[in-house]
């Protein structure tokens, strides 16, 4: 499938200091053939929250690129997880979405695994096998690393990848500003969102790491008919706030605050009372900058994660091909938030966001005909445009407040997304193989 | 043992199965504001979601009210999808998709509470938008209907029971 003597360049595809894109990477199957290689088999992934496992023996099933995975907690408690792939010939051993087992059977030929991946049983293993099998070295592939932050629990199939938190660098301290804003952080509300979109995973990905622009226009609609919230909260192209690209391809936008009124004022106001509650807490615990003046609108984490921070979203965008993405969406609550405060963050999750979300459904046509624009020969002939505050950079952010870290850009700049492709461009050209232990082909 | 006996009149029955035709018709002539008069002041609208479950956990399917669902509805937030799909900026369905609702295997029986009744019925919707996006949504709908002078029923509770795990279609802006 891919000729390793033969590796391409990514490089050219991507113009940083013009913020011009090479339409082809949206729909090139070489390219997408690349990039299961060198950016999903060597990145960290996202798999889901701890809360997704409350009990010993809870399972739940997930993707790491196009390769489905089994995410368990075993009966010490531990996390593991396993290519869902026997080892004979390549079944899934679970069709379960999730549930609580022990062990999965292939239901091809009846192999058996135990939750902590280990072979444990194989039918006619001493009349067709003649105790020939090696049952240790058969277990379910094991993810190379995995690593939770803050309950997130990430994997990767490479294990020359740096560990998860040099992975994430500064975006685990600003992800505090969800995660861990107050005692005992989030947990996730129980069921997912999960559809499929006939568009290049980039494009998702890149529309929520920055683009602030496409509100006032995508979702004009739910602005006008009380899904944001009621009276209007935003309107506009307001500069009152920033683009934060903490670098490696991750990034948010964010409004400023100077006070908690302010803080409150652009919640939702169904979360008014709770948010006034709330940040002077969080102010105490992540300090001025994090706690207090940076409220959070919209996040991408490399390659593939995308968060909005008041309703409590949190998704992953599975690659399916050039051509198609499945989303994976789920919400988030402040685990200590009471039942009345978890129900509102899940009506606004629902109405505005996943499969019937007034917002979500009309970004859904524009990131499929951006992608269906990439297939014409005419049309791929000119680029993709993310020039917006190209000379406007600030590799100083310190001198707006000294606990800025990374480089920012103004609120409506499209310095995150240029800095996901120069991400994605620098992890193309690495052409290293990801060291996937005990494979025994590439 | 199975109990298969007709719970409901002739008449009854007939009647809740012309609502669901009119109904069905209103949702494919986007006649959206003459269906939200339908629903009941308290009305209760919900679609949870669907897993796949294994072992002894299969019966378990459809999530429950505490979990995040694909609709959990009332009246105020179906008028402001209505209000919505009437901005012209509703992408998803500007210019607007075409839909056919065929609503069958309805069976009535007395509802809990006086003059309500219980109506299940099964439908498949067709959809087709833009170009060639076409997209079929099946499933069930368990409603308690009320008797109602102007409209013949309006609807106090709906809940889809769909067909579908991780849904293939593009998104979900029409109604069932």
């Amino acid at each position: 499938m891919l000729d390793e003597g033969q590796y391409p360049h990514f490089d050219h595809l991507i113009d940083l200091t013009k913020g011009a894109i090479n339409r082809k990477i949206f729909s090139d199957p070489e390219t997408y053939q690349w990039e299961l290689k060198n950016i999903f088999a060597k990145c960290w992934l996202f798999l889901g929250h701890e809360s997704m496992l409350p009990k010993k023996n809870d399972f739940f099933t997930a993707y790491m690129g196009e390769d489905p995975v089994i995410v368990t907690r075993t009966g010490d408690g531990d996390i593991h997880a396993f290519l869902n792939m026997c080892r004979h010939r390549g079944n899934r051993v679970c069709r379960g979405d999730r549930g609580n087992a022990r062990q999965f059977t292939c239901p091809f030929h009846g192999w058996s695994f135990r939750n902590d991946g280990s072979l444990t049983s194989v039918p006619g293993y001493k009349e067709v096998y003649l105790e020939k099998l090696d049952l240790e070295a058969n277990g379910l592939v094991k993810v190379a690393k995995l690593a939770t932050y803050k309950g997130l629990i990430w994997a990767t199939f490479d294990q020359n990848a740096p560990p998860l938190d040099e992975y994430l660098g500064d975006m685990a301290w600003y992800l505090d500003m969800a995660v861990d804003r107050l005692e005992g952080g989030i947990e996730f509300l129980p069921g997912q969102h999960k559809w499929q979109v006939k568009c290049n995973w980039k494009l998702p990905v890149d529309n929520f790491i920055g683009d602030s622009y496409h509100g006032p226009v995508s979702h004009g609609s739910a602005w006008q008919s009380g899904f944001e919230g009621q009276p209007l909260r935003l309107a506009g192209y307001g500069r009152e706030g920033f683009q934060v690209n903490p670098g490696q391809g991750h990034g948010f936008g964010a409004r400023w605050a100077e006070s908690y009124d302010d803080v409150v004022k652009m919640a939702l106001p169904e979360f008014r009372d709770y948010e006034t509650a709330r940040a002077p807490k969080t102010h105490e615990r992540l300090g001025d900058l994090r706690g207090l003046h940076l409220s959070p609108m919209h996040a991408s984490i490399f390659p593939n994660v995308s968060m909005l921070w008041q309703s409590g979203s949190f998704r992953v965008w599975h690659p399916r091909g050039p051509l198609l993405t499945e989303a994976w969406s789920w919400c988030f609550v402040d685990k200590t938030a009471d039942e009345d405060h978890r129900r509102e963050v899940r009506l606004h999750e629902l109405q505005r966001h996943g499969t019937t979300g007034t917002w979500e459904q009309d970004d859904v046509d524009n990131w499929v005909q951006t992608t269906a624009a990439s297939k014409g020969y005419a049309g791929r002939a000119f680029m993709q445009n993310l020039s917006m505050g190209v000379d406007d950079e600030n590799e100083n952010p310190q001198e707006i407040h000294p606990e800025f870290r990374g480089r920012v850009g103004r609120f409506q700049s499209e310095i995150n997304q240029r800095d996901f492709y120069r991400e994605w461009a620098k992890r193309m050209n690495d052409h290293s193989l990801p060291n996937i232990a005990g494979a025994d082909a590439n | 043992m199975l109990d298969m006996s007709i719970k409901t009149d002739i008449e009854t029955w007939f009647s809740v199965s012309q609502f669901y035709a009119l109904e069905a018709h209103l949702f494919d002539d986007w006649k959206f504001r003459d269906w939200i008069d339908l629903l009941d002041e308290e009305v209760f609208y919900w679609m949870p979601m669907i897993s796949n479950r294994i072992g002894r956990e299969v019966g378990k399917e459809v999530g429950s009210i505490d979990h995040l669902s694909h609709y959990e509805e009332d009246k105020t937030s179906l008028s402001n999808r209505v209000k919505r799909l009437e901005t012209g900026m509703a992408w998803a369905e500007t210019p607007p998709g075409r839909t056919r609702h065929m609503v069958s295997n309805i069976v009535v029986e007395p509802g809990e509470e006086a003059d309500t009744v219980n109506a299940k019925s099964a439908f498949l919707v067709w959809r087709s938008h833009l170009e060639v996006d076409q997209e079929m949504f099946a499933g069930k709908r368990l409603d308690v209907l009320r008797p109602c002078d102007v409209t013949g029923w309006k609807i106090k509770r709906r809940e889809i029971i769909v067909d579908h795990a991780t849904l293939t279609q593009k998104s979900m802006g029409i109604f069932f």
